[in-house]
């Protein structure tokens, strides 16, 4: 009896928690589910009503919602082969803390306090056909110039570069909080058994580092697929749909035709999408365990 | 109509257009009592622009003993009802803003205001309407939305109004102008600003080269091939990019096409819609190399700062012209009718005004669009550096012309037919596929033939949602 009380009694320690996970998420998720099955739009003075299945009929199984999937996966994971190595690369040189570190390291930093839109406007300029810095420095190198925005590979890369830009500090950051926080012996065993930096960083400190890897992997997954403010000031998903991520096809949806139900039903097929980056946490947690 | 991305230019060129306001006025009977009201908007705009300049001091001490007035009188005579303001930042919001104190002299109505930014405004309008608990009584908003508005029968009708209206005589617009603001026969906003398409050329570029304005889309292709030719620069400039569909649509309309029929039938693979394609993808290898990606706003900051013989935009953005740090060439830069083709269109756009239906106190909102926008008062409202509006009055006024060459163009012939956006609730995602589809085309992606193909594809359910 007193222990069928106590679990009774710490069960009911956790209703706030349930609660607050009730109101956060479940919710908010529920009432998506709800108007992605309705014709609500915002503004309408004629009440929704319920429409099935037919918001993800006519979007999520469009060819414009794979394509932005697709442009979506391209400008994230193209992202992540420049932003890991860059990042890796600069937390291995900080971390031997030569001189000037501290300089570099806040310097680096910069671009990740600022903010997307900020980052986009300047890039703008900077990506400008016509007037912009870097079509300047090409031409004064004797190469050709890039209508950076208005190619389709050039716009796609574009926006992998700011991006890029902006992230890699993030990347850089992690990795060197991996590094520091890594024991010194297997390294020193390492050394003594003859290993190259090369090698002692692919067999010893790699391995040592999984669960960074795969947390980062997964926080840059994630702002990569809701990439957003970035395109929207650069390219607004121009050329054609060359830049259209579901972020910004759910953007249009939801507040530019303002149709509600339609953005939900894309919002939801993108939560449903990205449920196998749950992998990664799952990973990086049994890698914690294994190096703990 | 000035997006709110480029509204900080403008601003500065209205810090100066109200104190040249300002002086001109002291001078002109019936509004003489706006002079200390009118410095006010001037002062805070300097206090908040950092101008250091010393007119605005000046005027501080007139405006003062004007607000005490106010106040006696006000008090004397009892609360006369407060109205709720609903504005875009523009610089026709702007101009609003500085009759605000002029009018509660007047009335004693008091005035209060808001701005919301462009990208969120008409769905917060939607959104408060949908409410109807009268959160507004006047709004400004966008000619897109007429008819989204106009459906949900959120607008009232100010046809009662304009016919007892000697102040704001209506009868001083051109008729299709004063269609302008109409849904379904009803008039459901008051024009804020009449900006058409017109053309904008380099006087020191066509003179030197023995060029004259084009009157035809041949002769405008011509001149610009010419410019190029001969080294001048580049020969034109629309947005090839985000904002394309402004130019798209005007040509596809001056070709003689149409976007849909009758039926909401989408007719955008026409023959018409694909010569006027064909045609705006030809100006691009005439064209500076970063107009493939240019908004709108881009078009006129390149054209007032690169060699660029010539542009098609609308007249709105003449107020850059006025800027010495956005105009790159003050004084060569003149403008004319946009050229013909097969059909004789004026592309119109501006902003509107209205009182929503739900307004609690639609009569003093009436009084107030009244006296900001009324005859008399127009002449100052254009000085304080609103965008203009095409009343015959303002656009024949010899005074204004001189200083505004572009106002005779507001004045649309009756022989062109005026072209606006479609009055489409679905016009969003009409304009989003125009985008797509015609950046496609001209990036390359697409065949003129493949992605108007498309394109009319992708009308098909956005027009047939229109209709259910």
């Amino acid at each position: 009896m007193d222990s069928h009380r106590q679990r009774w009694t710490v069960a009911s320690l956790t209703v706030p928690t349930w609660l607050m996970l009730l109101a956060m998420f479940a919710v908010p998720l529920g009432s998506g589910v709800y108007l992605s099955t309705r014709s609500d739009k915002i503004g309408s003075f004629v009440p929704g009503v319920g429409v099935g299945l037919d918001n993800y009929r006519r979007d999520v199984m469009s060819g414009v919602f794979v394509e932005a999937i697709v442009t979506t996966l391209i400008i994230t994971f193209v992202g992540l082969l420049i932003q890991f190595p860059i990042g890796f690369g600069l937390a291995a040189i900080l971390h031997r803390n030569l001189r000037g570190t501290q300089l570099f390291r806040t310097a680096l930093l910069v671009p990740m306090l600022l903010t997307p839109v900020a980052v986009g406007l300047m890039w703008r300029f900077m990506l400008d056909t016509d007037l912009g810095v870097i079509n300047w420095l090409l031409d004064s190198v004797g190469l050709s110039r890039i209508g950076w925005l208005g190619e389709p590979w050039a716009a796609r890369m574009s926006i992998v570069l700011v991006d890029s830009w902006q992230s890699t500090p993030f990347v850089m950051l992690m990795a060197l909080a991996g590094l520091a926080g890594l024991p010194e012996s297997p390294l020193e065993a390492a050394r003594v058994d003859g290993a190259s930096p090369v090698r002692a960083f692919v067999h010893v400190i790699l391995p040592m580092l999984r669960p960074v890897v795969y947390v980062t992997l997964l926080i840059r997954l994630i702002d990569g697929l809701k990439l957003f403010d970035v395109i929207f000031i650069l390219t607004r998903g121009a050329p054609g749909r060359a830049t259209q991520t579901v972020g910004l096809l759910t953007y249009n949806t939801g507040f530019n035709f303002l149709e509600t139900g339609r953005a939900a039903a894309l919002g939801i097929a993108v939560t449903l999408l990205t449920l196998p980056v749950y992998v990664l946490w799952l990973r990086a947690q049994r890698a914690a365990q294994v190096v703990g | 109509m000035f997006r709110a991305a480029g509204a900080h230019a403008p601003a500065r060129a209205l810090e100066r257009d109200i104190d040249k306001g300002v002086r001109r006025m002291r001078h002109t009977r019936g509004v003489r009592r706006l002079t200390a009201l009118v410095a006010i908007a001037g002062l805070a705009l300097t206090a908040c622009g950092g101008s250091d300049d010393g007119a605005e001091e000046a005027t501080e001490d007139t405006a003062a003993p004007a607000e005490e007035t106010t106040s006696e009188e006000c008090a004397a005579v009892g609360d006369k009802g407060e109205i709720n303001l609903f504005l875009i930042p523009s610089p026709s919001s702007t101009s609003i803003q500085s009759f605000i104190p002029a009018f509660e002299e007047e009335t004693c109505i008091k005035v209060n205001f808001s701005e919301t930014p462009y990208g969120e405004a008409h769905q917060k309008q939607l959104l408060a309407y949908q409410q109807g608990d009268g959160q507004y009584d006047v709004a400004q908003y966008d000619n897109t939305f007429l008819a989204p508005f106009g459906a949900a029968n959120a607008m009232l009708a100010l046809d009662d109004y304009l016919a007892n209206s000697a102040e704001y005589d209506i009868a001083d617009f051109a008729q299709g102008q004063q269609d302008y603001g109409k849904y379904d026969g009803k008039t459901l906003g008051l024009t804020l600003s009449t900006e058409p398409m017109i053309q904008w050329y380099r006087t020191d570029i066509y003179d030197e080269l023995g060029l004259t304005p084009a009157t035809t889309w041949d002769e405008y292709l011509a001149n610009a091939k010419a410019i190029k030719a001969a080294g001048k620069g580049d020969g034109t400039i629309m947005g090839f990019g985000p904002n394309v569909s402004w130019w798209w649509m005007t040509l596809v309309w001056s070709f003689g096409g149409t976007l849909y029929d009758g039926n909401l039938k989408p007719t955008a693979n026409s023959a018409e819609a694909v010569a006027a394609t064909e045609y705006l993808k030809s100006l691009l290898d005439v064209a500076p190399e970063g107009a493939i990606s240019a908004t709108g706003d881009d078009v006129t900051f390149k054209f007032l700062s690169q060699p660029i013989g010539s542009m098609v935009q609308y007249s709105g953005y003449y107020g850059f012209l006025k800027d010495p740090n956005a105009n790159k060439y003050p004084g060569v830069i003149a403008t004319a009718p946009m050229p013909k083709g097969k059909a004789d269109i004026t592309h119109l756009a501006g902003w509107n005004i209205g009182i929503p239906a739900d307004s609690k106190n639609p009569d003093q909102a009436w009084q107030f669009l009244e006296f900001v926008l009324g005859k008399s008062n127009a002449k100052a409202y254009l000085e304080s550096g609103a965008a203009a509006i095409g009343r015959k009055s303002i656009t024949s006024d010899a005074s204004l012309a001189a200083s505004d060459p572009y106002l005779a163009l507001l004045t649309i012939p009756s022989s062109s037919r005026i072209e606006r956006y479609p009055q489409l609730k679905v016009w969003p995602e009409m304009d989003v596929a125009i985008t797509q589809s015609v950046t496609a085309i001209l990036s390359g992606q697409k065949t003129v033939k493949a992605g108007l193909d498309e394109l009319q594809a992708a009308l098909e359910p956005v027009l047939a949602a229109e209709k259910g």
